[in-house]
């Protein structure tokens, strides 16, 4: 009486569980990483190549489609589609896109993230690609073009670099009795600027445990009191060090001592400092292309010292090529020119709030004189910190990322948050060598 | 079902009735093949994958899925494993959240088909309107509603703040706020739903036995205990059941309004598991702890049948 | 199931009415909950704050990126503009394509369902077949598991079939639920045997007695699943974000949190969105209001 259903289902399941385990292996060839063809000119058949990028905000959403637009007339052959996404959902969704090969052809993704889809198998090496542009070490700032290697294979090709600053509002400067044209740079005079604020009423800097605000202020200041985030061969997290809670208790006390409120919302600064409720907001590079920005008195300055050494928190962004299931090197091949044009023609991607990589273009003095208001982030970058280069090394930094907001929530005290992160962190570290190796 | 009936009246009495039955089973397949098809495929056989999952070490990106047998399911009751700890805030977060909207989420549209059963004019003005909500989706209404509660740029506290109370409430942004903005965004927008549903039971309830009542000297809160809430029963437990379930697996609000922040505290466990599975890589890890929510909500499920059940009683 | 006894019942209720003396009459009527003041000013307020929401969602689309962070009391646009609308129209989110797609699967899973579970609930409703406890079993088991345990699997089948990224991924998957199944069998159950009988006598096979006879009589029960179906996989939020990659072939639901995400608080912007994700929907549903309400009113009586 059962057999029938029993029977049919069994077949079934069986059929599934075939089909699955011949997807499941199909993915081998991809382990093994094929490179790029960088040709000299483009000479295959007409390809449609799909770009992934994350520049959302500011002015990248015109500047990248003129960009594409002039790469796609002048060159028939190729015709470039760029997608615009939110970077959490380019590291969301991508790594298992190419694993299905629905992913991009080239994409652009931060530095941090390049060894992970490297040890994941989902890139091509862009060896041949670096020697074609005739990119070297040296053309980029320091560490930069190692933060694109894996295993001694080169995966990624520098694009820009992004740090942080201090944005100032002038007019708010102004209101409690301050020249608005002396900046702090250090500890005393900021602490000195943000007292004086507070007795004008105002609450000086609002601080807040979000990733693009909290999280690498509070970066860059355990890099200014000498710690880091973790150790040389990254085993064990180091960031909930002296240094590290030193740095985080400088935060809390900005809420403590009532220069900033508790409990800001994400972006609530930068709004707050849009709105004139505020002086100060340590923010990144990209922020100078904030169109509501433009209608407050507003300056960019390097972050002051606070601690023992100068330093501040700097990403970058990386071309890289996913390998994906079936992945026709033609396409890869037409990326590769996409990419070379793109490097050449990267003059005005300044306008979109990054600073390029590549050195001889930032240091053009054609450069500042068209975007001045980059001069302070130019300045930074002899001592910027980039973040640690590991395979799954994200998920470690997003219990960072908690310990911050926990700490400036006042949920725990700021040694009690990064010791609660810092052992977590260290737990994933060991599962990221044990899946990934290297 | 007059089946010897029929079974004689087809095969004419001369059939022997073993092949009559037997081609019935196949007609009965082919009627369900459609079906039965698509749930083997997309129901049976993940259920069953994902044990097989739950078993290994499955990293989607990488070829090799060692087994380990339970060990996904001890590290989920192992203090100090790597997801130890979180699975369980995120079951705890699913907890409040259920234990803090259910009852809202069925006596306030209880109350509204109440008001709603009384002769009134522009009854279905009124239903249409409180539906509108639920029709417009849960991704429409979280991005209004985050927008709304912002403590810095939002409506909420600006008005509050005119009319001298606490301006700063962090709606979307601290715990227990955040828990007070979800449930509030919740009931806001299904409230319809289940008023509409709850109304339609009441109009099935014989008006004939509120006469009764009132003959017998019953109040108005009488009535309500004792004919309405009676009256009631099977569509409450329709409903007590689909709200229960749809709490347990609030995903969208979360998502969309607080992140799952702060850290962690709004972090259902729906969101843990499809965070830990499809965006951490850690499959097994992940269908492990979604076969222990679903003993769980077994468990919830069966509590509440039996508890209905014994109401009846 | 007290309910289908309804119909019934309240037959006989204006017999006596009828029958009943002229005085008690009239003191029922009096009894029958004569809507006071209150209940009014009840309904009245929380359709304002359901509408109120609505409006200003409306109203801040029309208002610059900085007058929408720096005077959040106020309603009114200072000044009144369009550029939220003008930057989403040149921008690279497909809204309209979200909505389309939307409509697409959710009409096309709808219909998978309409199909398939009326089929399957007449086979388990009045035929008897062997296996038939078996089946249902299973069924009904699955009922009261959770969506999320299937998450991850299917998540990988689907990929095995490649319909990542697709349509696909969101109109098959969902389309097998129990659900559907369990409610029309009820119904079916619910129907006399006598007319199934007689045809049976005429000699008409189970199919034409399903095509003809069933189905026909049971247009409400069909309407009120098409749109429980259709409004769940219009509201579909988990599935869609996880298995739909890029922009164009997102749903509206994930769409929006894309919006979101990329707009951040540029709230003029996102609220123009939204406005343009809900207005079609809102539009549809004020004219077929009374069909939808009603239609899932009776899922609760029926269930």
């Amino acid at each position: 009486m059962k057999n029938p259903t029993l029977r049919a289902a069994a077949a079934v399941a069986i059929l599934g569980l075939g089909v699955s385990l011949a997807a499941c292996s199909g993915g081998s060839t991809s382990a093994s990483s094929d490179s790029v063809r960088a040709d000299a000119e483009y000479s295959g058949p007409a390809v449609d190549i799909t770009f992934w990028n994350g520049w959302t905000g500011g002015a990248a959403p015109v500047l990248v489609p003129k960009l594409v637009a002039e790469f796609n007339e002048t060159h028939p052959d190729i015709n470039v589609k760029s997608n615009a996404m939110e970077w959490a959902d380019i590291s969301q969704k991508m790594p298992l896109a190419i694993k299905a090969g629905k992913g991009p052809d080239v994409a652009v993704a931060h530095g941090d993230d390049v060894a992970t889809y490297a040890a994941q198998g989902l890139l091509l090496k862009t060896d041949d690609v670096v020697d074609a542009l005739g990119y070297k070490e040296s053309d980029f700032p320091e560490g930069l073009m190692a933060a694109g290697q894996f295993d001694g294979d080169q995966y990624g090709v520098p694009w820009s670099v992004t740090p942080l600053g201090l944005y100032i509002n002038k007019d708010v400067l102004a209101k409690a009795g301050l020249d608005p044209e002396t900046v702090p740079t250090d500890a005393e005079s900021y602490l000195a600027a943000l007292e004086a604020l507070k007795a004008a009423g105002i609450q000086g800097e609002w601080a807040d445990g979000y990733v693009f605000t909290g999280t690498f202020e509070f970066e860059s200041l355990l890099w200014q009191f000498g710690g880091d985030l973790f150790n040389e061969d990254v085993t064990e997290a180091t960031f909930n060090s002296e240094a590290g809670v030193k740095a985080l208790t400088w935060m809390t006390d900005l809420i403590k001592n009532g220069y900033s409120p508790a409990n800001v919302a994400q972006d609530g600064n930068i709004n707050a400092l849009i709105g004139s409720e505020t002086a100060f907001n340590w923010n990144g590079v990209w922020q100078t292309t904030n169109e509501a920005l433009q209608s407050v008195s507003w300056t960019a300055v390097p972050v002051p010292q606070i601690g023992t050494e100068k330093a501040v928190w700097s990403s970058s962004t990386h071309w890289m090529f996913p390998a994906n299931k079936n992945q026709d090197p033609d396409k890869s091949a037409a990326a590769a020119t996409f990419v070379k044009w793109m490097n050449d023609n990267s003059a005005d991607w300044a306008s979109t709030g990054e600073l390029p990589a590549q050195n001889t273009v930032r240091e053009d003095p054609a450069l500042l004189e068209t975007y001045p208001a980059l001069a302070p982030f130019l300045e930074q970058l002899e001592y910027a910190h980039y973040e640690t280069v590991a395979p799954g090394i994200t998920n470690a930094m997003a219990e960072v990322t908690t310990g911050v907001n926990e700490a400036m929530l006042g949920k725990k005290s700021p040694k009690e948050a990064l010791d609660d992160a810092a052992e977590k962190a260290t737990q994933l570290l060991k599962q990221n060598k044990a899946q990934y190796g290297g | 079902m007059a089946d010897p009936a029929i079974v004689t009246r087809l095969g004419g009495g001369l059939r022997p009735r073993r092949a009559a039955a037997g081609r019935r089973t196949l007609t009965a397949y082919l009627f369900l093949a459609p079906f039965l098809v698509i749930f083997a495929v997309f129901v049976v056989f993940p259920a069953v994958y994902g044990l097989w999952i739950s078993l290994h070490v499955w990293n989607p990106l990488l070829d090799d899925h060692p087994f380990v047998g339970l060990q996904n399911f001890f590290d989920l009751f192992t203090p100090g494993s790597l997801t130890f700890e979180d699975f369980w805030e995120s079951m705890g977060a699913t907890g409040i959240f259920v234990v803090a909207s259910v009852p809202f989420l069925l006596a306030i549209p209880l109350g509204i088909a109440v008001l709603l059963n009384r002769k009134i004019k522009g009854g279905s003005v009124f239903r249409g309107i409180f539906f509108a909500p639920y029709v417009l989706g849960v991704a429409v209404v979280s991005v209004l509603w985050r927008y709304l509660l912002d403590p810095q740029l939002g409506v909420v506290n600006a008005v509050l703040g005119l009319l001298g109370l606490p301006s700063d409430i962090p709606w979307t942004v601290d715990v227990p706020w955040a828990w007070i903005s979800l449930v509030g965004i919740t009931v806001w927008w299904t409230l319809g739903l289940n008023t509409v549903i709850l109304l339609a039971g009441l109009k099935g309830i014989n008006p004939d036995l509120y006469e009764a009542a009132s003959l017998d000297g019953a109040g108005a809160w009488r009535k309500f205990t004792s004919v309405t809430l009676p009256g009631l029963r099977p569509v409450m437990t329709f409903v007590v059941t689909v709200t229960l379930l749809a709490s347990a697996n609030m995903f969208g609000q979360s998502f969309l309004i607080t992140q799952g922040g702060p850290g962690t505290a709004t972090r259902t466990a729906i969101m843990y598991i499809a965070n830990q599975g499809l965006v951490q890589n850690q499959m097994g890890a992940a269908t492990a702890m979604s076969y222990l929510l679903f003993a769980f909500l077994a468990v919830v499920s069966v509590l509440n049948f039996r508890l209905q059940r014994d109401n009846t009683k | 199931m007290s309910t289908v006894t309804t119909p019934t019942v309240t037959a006989p209720a204006p017999a006596t009415a009828a029958t009943a003396p002229a005085a008690p009459a009239r003191t029922r009527k009096r009894r029958r909950r004569a809507p006071n003041v209150l209940t009014y000013a009840v309904l009245f307020l929380i359709s304002f704050i359901i509408v109120v929401p609505l409006l200003w969602m409306l109203l801040t689309s029309f208002k610059t990126d900085f007058d929408a962070i720096s005077s959040p009391a106020s309603p009114w646009p200072n000044p009144f503009t369009t550029e939220a609308y003008g930057t989403l129209a040149t921008g690279n989110l497909p809204i309209l394509r979200w909505f389309a797609n939307s409509v697409i699967a959710a009409t096309a899973q709808t219909a998978i369902i309409l199909v398939t579970a009326s089929a399957a609930a007449y086979a388990l409703a009045r035929l008897e077949f062997r296996g038939k406890k078996i089946v249902f079993g299973a069924i009904v088991a699955t009922l009261l598991v959770p969506g999320v345990v299937f998450l991850i699997p299917n998540y990988l089948i689907v990929d095995s079939f490649g319909w990542l990224d697709s349509l696909w991924a969101i109109i098959v998957p969902g389309s097998a639920g129990a659900f559907g199944v369990f409610f029309l069998r009820q119904f079916f159950i619910s129907l006399p045997n006598e007319i199934e009988e007689a045809a049976r006598v005429d000699g008409a096979g189970d199919f034409r007695i399903f095509w003809q006879i069933i189905l026909p009589l049971s247009r409400p029960a069909l309407a009120t699943l098409a749109v429980l179906s259709f409004l769940t996989n219009w509201n579909d939020f988990i599935w869609p974000i996880y298995v739909l990659l890029s922009p164009e072939n997102l749903t509206l639901q994930p769409g929006l949190s894309v919006l979101q995400g990329t707009y951040s608080t540029h709230f003029g912007i996102v609220m123009a969105g939204a406005v343009i994700a809900s207005v079609p929907v809102l539009i549809l549903f004020t004219l077929a209001q009374k069909q939808i309400v009603e239609s899932v009113a009776s899922s609760g009586v029926k269930g």
